[in-house]
């Protein structure tokens, strides 16, 4: 009766496995949904996988991560002095980008670890260059005044937008800042970068750490060990013209109305835009709105090898489709396939062979 | 550290000397004497003034466009200003607005700023490690965190950097090698080295090479303006076996007049004599507590009374007893491949004992894009 997640265990481990064999000190980003499979499950895989460091977005995620990973814990959002969740333990890394943080952390007494962010050129957070640099002065102490050693500094991030061209130029410009803060340390965290960018920045900055941190890549990068099954919960054949549903909408033409599970609560049928601009991607989408004008808008649900029309739309745990006279019409109790965004999907089950 | 009211004018050759004797280290290519050197380009003696204090100086060259009234101004390995600044922008921007008002479509400096460091070690495990093929790839021995402020800082106020390879002249070099002549750390940090000391940091065929000389009897000595010519000789037939396009005579005479004319001790020539033959000659430069090794010259026959090592190491000894700080082998590439015709002079170099040194590059700012642009075209062009 669920929207389940059915993993082919041994196909996605051997591909664990071979992310973390091929790409030396990834760190795994756990966060959010855990990418459809939870938290707690990514952590104890990432337990598995033998690695010391896992990240999540926020800190009410390191309770679920560190449940099952014994490692570190890096917080992926800057730590603002705002935060009521945020948590403090010897475990715990914290992602700062502002000087006026770093300096309220240093004026703790009890050590936490950092991370410093530099803003790199999709200007989400982090130090500035010069405000990298004064970080460094701060952490060095100026002649004379204590040194705020209570600091644990881990190392740099640097969170790259996803682009198809080169990092590389904007790398290097930022690695000059880095150098130029002269930090108490040679550790580099980077998301989104190429291996070849990462093995050339290695060869580049070979006195310099690079632990490259992984969320998709990892976790969905086996797509075909994963599949997304709704369960068909009812079948009803319908005439042209017969009512049906929440806002009594009539059936254009004969067929069959299926109410399979899944719904607004798990996330189907609801669509974060897109992130691709092309004119395909545009003229996809007009295309959509034109289905939806008519009353047809396709679903995510795949029957007979196709993506069908949602006959209304989705109900917070179910969802209605029309099925068109002439295609195969399962049965209550059969799986259908359905096409998901697992960043945005909850499951309701998650089989693991 | 420097008041945002910095105002720049221009100044006089003296004054420009004056601002350089203050200073421990700076380019001879920034001296009022190199100006007269390049003589077919317009020069600019510049100064920077914190009130009525000068604090700064800069030697402009102008190289004007083909067919325009307009000029790429050039500071080579300059200005002499204070690179340790958080607010570069304080010492930059009112240099540009100066220059651009004097015609100036584009400026191109070269910060006398070290960004890495290499020690003889490195370079030379580099150089017998297959995968490694530049210098780059090897960890340096430091990497210099105010070099790499000045180049942020540069990126930030809009500057460009230049390829190393290609380009205006190809510039001056990034990569060079220094023997550093006083300790730089430990408590003996400042003190200047002795000569058993730097001997003990060559390489054994160094050594081997400077004894041999000696015991050869190779006999260096200064020479004065008229001995020129002997240099020039040998080095036009260096030139003829290493296959580089030598310089006239009278750029030597030229170099050598202005430059002397400037500080007594600024230029000298070293003449290596093997039973009255001249095996090898070399020109030493000297600004401040900085000593170049600027142009060599050696014969083919005789090589084994090894002249070139018992100039080199004359002009160190001289260097190392005016109180130098740095004795300076000036360029050479990144490349470490061992197929590389240009790995040879970094071995010979390497056997030094000293350090390889990467510098902050050339960079430029364009004032006026269009100018600047058609420049970089002409460039590219004629660069092939």
């Amino acid at each position: 009766m669920s929207l389940s997640l059915y993993v082919d265990g041994d196909r996605w481990r051997a591909h664990l496995d071979h992310v973390r064999d091929t790409r030396p000190a990834i760190v795994p980003v756990v966060k959010g949904n855990g990418y459809g499979f939870g938290i707690p499950r990514l952590a104890g895989e990432a337990a598995r996988l033998g690695l010391d460091t896992v990240a999540v977005g926020m800190y009410e995620e390191v309770g679920p991560a560190r449940g099952s990973f014994p490692g570190d814990v890096m917080v992926l959002t800057p730590w603002r002095p705002f935060d009521r969740a945020a948590l403090f333990a010897p475990h715990v890394i914290h992602t700062v980008g502002r000087l006026e943080d770093l300096e309220a952390l240093a004026a703790r007494t009890d050590g936490p670890r950092v991370v410093l962010e530099r803003m790199t050129s999709m200007r989400r957070h982090g130090f500035s260059a010069s405000g990298l640099r004064e970080a460094g002065e701060l952490l060095a102490g100026t002649p004379g005044s204590p040194r705020p050693e209570r600091v644990g500094v881990e190392g740099v991030a640097l969170h790259l937008p996803i682009s198809s061209g080169s990092h590389l130029t904007e790398v290097e410009r930022l690695m000059t800042d880095v150098v130029a803060a002269d930090l108490p340390t040679r550790r580099i965290f980077v998301s989104h970068l190429t291996d070849a960018e990462t093995a050339l920045l290695r060869q580049r900055y070979p006195d310099y750490e690079f632990r490259p941190r992984i969320g998709t890549d990892l976790w969905l990068g086996e797509r075909g060990a994963l599949r997304v099954r709704a369960t068909v919960l009812d079948v009803h054949p319908v005439e042209r013209g017969d009512v049906f549903g929440y806002r009594s909408r009539t059936a254009p033409k004969a067929g069959h109305i299926l109410i399979v599970s899944g719904g607004t609560a798990h996330g189907i049928g609801l669509e974060a835009p897109t992130g691709g601009a092309t004119l395909k991607d545009r003229a996809a989408r007009v295309a959509k709105g034109g289905l939806d004008a008519a009353g047809f808008v396709r679903s995510p649900y795949t029957i007979g090898g196709k993506l069908r029309l949602f006959a209304e739309p989705p109900h917070m745990q179910a969802s209605m489709l029309f099925l068109p006279h002439g295609a195969p019409v399962p049965e209550v109790g059969d799986e259908v396939e359905v096409r998901v965004r697992f960043t945005a999907t909850s499951f309701d089950a998650t089989v693991i062979s | 550290m420097t008041s945002p009211a910095l105002t720049v004018r221009t100044i006089t050759p003296d004054e420009h000397l004056a601002l350089l004797r203050t200073q421990r280290s700076a380019s001879f290519l920034q001296t009022p004497a190199w100006g007269q050197v390049k003589s077919e380009w317009r020069r600019e003696s510049l100064g920077w003034f914190d009130g009525g204090r000068l604090v700064g100086a800069g030697l402009v060259l102008y190289r004007q466009l083909p067919k325009v009234k307009r000029y790429l101004a050039y500071l080579p390995e300059g200005p002499v200003i204070d690179w340790s600044s958080e607010q570069l922008g304080d010492w930059l921007t009112p240099m540009t607005a100066h220059l651009k008002r004097k015609g100036a479509f584009g400026v191109r400096i070269g910060p006398p700023v070290v960004t890495r460091r290499w020690s003889a070690d490195a370079v030379k495990q580099g150089v017998a490690d297959e995968g490694v093929t530049r210098l780059g790839e090897v960890p340096p021995t430091e990497r210099s965190p105010q070099g790499a402020r000045v180049v942020s800082q540069l990126q930030e106020l809009g500057w460009r950097p230049q390829a190393v390879e290609g380009g205006f002249a190809a510039g001056q070099p990034q990569f060079n090698f220094q023997i550093p002549l006083r300790h730089r750390d430990g408590e003996q940090a400042g003190e200047p080295r002795t000569e058993d000391e730097l001997l003990k940091g060559m390489n054994q065929q160094w050594r081997r090479n400077i004894k041999k000389a000696a015991k050869a009897g190779v006999e260096v000595s200064q020479g004065a303006e008229q001995d020129l010519k002997a240099f020039h000789d040998l080095y036009v037939h260096t030139a003829e076996r290493d296959h580089f396009t030598p310089r006239p005579l009278s750029y030597f005479e030229t170099m050598f007049r202005a430059l002397n004319a400037e500080e007594p001790d600024r230029i000298k020539l070293f003449l290596g004599r093997h039973e009255g033959d001249l095996v090898a000659a070399t020109i030493l430069v000297r600004v401040g507590g900085h000593t170049w090794y600027s142009y060599g010259a050696s014969s083919t026959e005789k090589r084994d009374v090894r002249g070139s090592n018992a100039v080199q190491w004359a002009m160190i000894q001289d260097a190392l007893a005016a109180g130098a700080d740095v004795y300076d082998l000036r360029g050479i590439t990144d490349t470490l491949d061992p197929d590389d015709s240009h790995v040879g002079l970094i071995q010979f170099k390497v056997g030094t004992g000293g350090e390889a040194v990467e510098y902050a590059g050339e960079w430029d700012l364009p004032l006026r894009p269009l100018l600047y642009k058609a420049f970089s075209l002409y460039m590219a062009r004629r660069g092939r």
